[in-house]
């Protein structure tokens, strides 16, 4: 199904936690600041629900999307207040893939965690708390995966400032 | 917990009576495989947790080569991160140039020059090959077979030899760039690749009569490892792992990119999927299998490529200063080791605002928590060797 | 060799003998197998058949510390890694030898300015004999920097006492 037919499927299945669709668009000749917006379509979806809304989308005849490609976020920039957090699905028998976002304030990031719906999550989410600072809330799990158990601050985050020295060794 | 030795030393001295160690139990040693080990395939450090000779629990534990790539994204401008890109899974380099190229040019919404699509497939096809061939080599070394090593070798430096006439490089490309690829292919460098196409497929047939149908590798690797098709669904697996356990689903089939639409139809080339041949499915040995059966069908996909192939120009028209329109993009295409994604966001500039990679190895391995559990520590290097994780694709 | 080390003068006899020490372990340099990254695959094709270590009798790759004299850092260290490197430094036997491959454990490589937890340099770790400069560097090069660590070890004195500077 394309993008619009599995946007239908969700608003008449009633999965819970969808707030709207975004496609791209051409800029608005009207509006000179108005970039428009290339690439991919995405459906927002509440973050508090995003684990029924998972388990909706995977268990659902029509949609089954069986895989859990990508579970990461976004910084948007330094003003924004709000991370995304952005899920990546993909259906095996119906070739289909959809992407999922979720808007998180940055000074609060916190949401259930996935886990109990695909495994994969596990790993994604442990990386995501590290690197960005949210709280995945029942993640069984939820020490830092890539970066050394003592590491200060969030990476991935606009406002990051890069360490002077760790453990000794200097970083300049 | 053992029992201490001595309760009371006070009550046995006044009964005159004699200690006997009452309760005899050994406690499960914690064993670090790693980070430098041989049979981990890089910087990866498992924490085993065994009963003697028999794994009770593992704990994969990572960031040994964490590279900062995604920061990295967020800080060089478009076309400077492609060296970063080739870093990642360094033994299949030109399919992860391939697939932030995609993601990019999805973006920009241009259009590649049907030459470009074609080197970039032949490409891709080849360092697919480069990659299953280290796979399988060093497969057998961590099993304890020291001879195809040597001999994959031998075909992965005519490969890398025919990739530095093209490029320059051995490892690391950077050669195929957002709008085409980087220059043309020098002349006789389609017949070459021609005679190396013909060469490999009796080699090939080499590989599967010293290694697979090996006695000693059936034994070490069948019934080892089944990942069952819901767990395969269900941790996320793409690639082998997932055409291993019987699932029959292959990006470039279903959701054919690039050139393979046509190709497919074409009739050019198969999907091999694991059948339990050897043992049950979704065993080590099915897993071994597709990757090596993957080899020749990518050489059908190179033939069909240089008899297709036409003169034309090689790259589209980019500016030297690339500013990529404002919008988001994920292209996930099909990489020797499953899905490689890539996210990208950008707001118009010259830098991007999030370049997410999502890496197959960094998906694949958190299966090994389920697998280990229960083998043997042998069978553990079987099962670590079978995923086919580069280290430098969990820890980006 | 602790009790004989440094302790003659230099003189006809010992030169010879300290000629003959060197030989011995610039002919035999076991390297210790310790791919981090993508030059790890480029150390694997010098101990392959095409450009073969072997003939420099550098051939048989050591899993142990313990039994090895040289380490070859081929790879980006990181933090984390770190200070496993330098514990691996600290298991090998005297006299011990550290190659830093790439860009990568020279100085840091591509990932010098924006990566947070990128060493930059692993002599920042451990004290380094050769760099070999490349991205990776070819198989090649890799072999001349075992070819200069061999030259430096034929000049070190074993049991002559170091000249000393006036």
């Amino acid at each position: 199904m394309d993008f619009r037919g599995i946007l239908d499927r969700l608003k008449t299945a009633r999965v819970p936690g969808l707030l709207g669709a975004d496609e791209p668009r051409d800029p608005n000749p009207a509006d000179k600041k108005d970039k428009g917006r290339r690439g991919d379509p995405f459906v927002w979806v509440e973050p508090r629900e995003l684990p029924a809304f998972l388990e909706r989308c995977r268990d659902d005849e029509r949609l089954r999307f069986e895989l859990l490609v990508d579970l990461s976020a976004v910084d948007p920039s330094k003003d924004d207040p709000n991370l995304w957090i952005v899920v990546q699905l993909l259906s095996l028998a119906h070739r289909h893939r959809l992407t999922v976002k979720c808007t998180l304030p940055k000074a609060e990031a916190r949401l259930p965690s996935s886990v109990p719906v695909y495994r994969a999550a596990q790993w994604h989410e442990r990386e995501c708390g590290e690197m960005f600072g949210i709280t995945f809330e029942g993640h069984p799990d939820p020490r830092n995966i890539l970066l050394p158990e003592d590491w200060v601050g969030h990476p991935l985050r606009k406002d990051y400032v890069f360490p002077d020295e760790y453990h000794g060794i200097s970083c300049k | 917990m053992s029992t201490p030795l001595h309760t009371e030393p006070d009550r046995a001295a006044r009964q005159g009576e004699r200690e006997f160690l009452l309760d005899v139990r050994t406690q499960d040693m914690e064993v670090n495989m790693g980070p430098q080990h041989p049979a981990t395939h890089g910087v990866m450090r498992i924490l085993v947790r065994a009963d003697g000779e028999v794994c009770t629990g593992a704990q994969p534990h990572l960031g040994y080569l964490h590279r900062c790539a995604e920061k990295i994204g967020e800080n060089v401008e478009w076309l400077q991160y492609l060296p970063y890109t080739d870093r990642y899974d360094y033994l299949a380099a030109m399919n992860n140039n391939l697939g932030y190229s995609m993601a990019v040019e999805k973006l920009m919404g241009i259009e590649i020059p049907r030459r470009a699509l074609m080197i970039r497939t032949i490409c891709a096809e080849l360092n697919r090959i480069g990659s299953h061939l280290i796979a399988f080599g060093t497969y057998g070394l961590d099993i304890g077979a020291f001879t195809p090593f040597l001999y994959m070798f031998r075909e992965r430096e005519w490969m890398m030899a025919l990739f530095e006439k093209i490029c320059g490089a051995r490892l690391t490309y950077s050669y195929i760039r957002i709008g085409g690829v980087f220059n043309d292919a020098p002349p006789g460098w389609l017949s070459e690749v021609e005679r190396f196409c013909d060469v490999f497929e009796e080699k090939w047939q080499e590989y599967v009569d010293l290694l697979m149908v090996n006695h000693i590798f059936v034994q070490r690797t069948a019934n080892i490892g089944v990942i069952p098709p819901a767990m395969a669904l269900d941790f996320g697996l793409t690639g082998p792992m997932l055409r291993g356990s019987g699932i029959d689903f292959d990006l470039r089939r279903d959701m054919p990119y690039e050139l393979y639409a046509e190709i497919w139809k074409a009739g050019a080339f198969q999907i091999p999927l694991g059948k339990g041949e050897r043992g049950q499915l979704g065993d080590c040995w099915d897993r071994s299998y597709v990757r090596v059966m993957e080899m020749i069908e990518s050489i059908k996909i190179v033939r069909w490529c240089l008899g297709a192939i036409e003169p034309g120009p090689v790259i589209a028209d980019i500016p030297k200063t690339l500013r990529v329109p404002n919008g988001e993009a994920y292209v996930g295409i099909e990489n020797p080791r499953g899905e490689l994604g890539h996210y990208v966001v950008s707001d118009g500039g010259k830098v991007a605002i999030r370049c997410r990679v999502r890496g197959p190895s960094f998906t694949n391995l958190a299966v090994l928590e389920e697998l280990m559990p229960g083998a043997l520590i042998a069978d553990a290097i079987a099962i670590i060797g079978s995923t086919d994780i580069v280290v430098g694709e969990t820890d980006r | 060799m602790g009790l004989l080390e440094r302790q003659f003068e230099e003189n006809v006899l010992t030169t010879k003998v300290d000629w003959l020490l060197n030989w011995c372990r610039l002919s035999s340099i076991w390297p210790m197998t310790f791919g981090l990254a993508c030059c790890a695959i480029e150390m694997m094709a010098v101990g392959c058949a095409h450009h073969d270590i072997d003939r420099f009798g550098a051939g048989a790759f050591r899993a142990s510390p313990r039994q090895a004299d040289l380490m070859i850092v081929a790879g980006t260290v990181n933090f984390k890694m770190a200070e496993r490197i330098k514990r691996l430094y600290d298991q090998m036997p005297a006299p011990k030898y550290v190659i830093a491959m790439g860009a990568c454990a020279t100085g840091g490589g591509p990932y010098y300015k924006y990566g947070y937890t990128v060493v930059k340099g692993v002599d920042r770790v451990v004290p380094v004999d050769v760099y070999v400069a490349g991205c990776p560097p070819r198989p090649e090069a890799l072999l001349e920097g075992l070819m200069k660590l061999q030259e430096k070890i034929q000049q070190s004195s074993v049991i002559r006492r170091p000249a000393r500077t006036a």
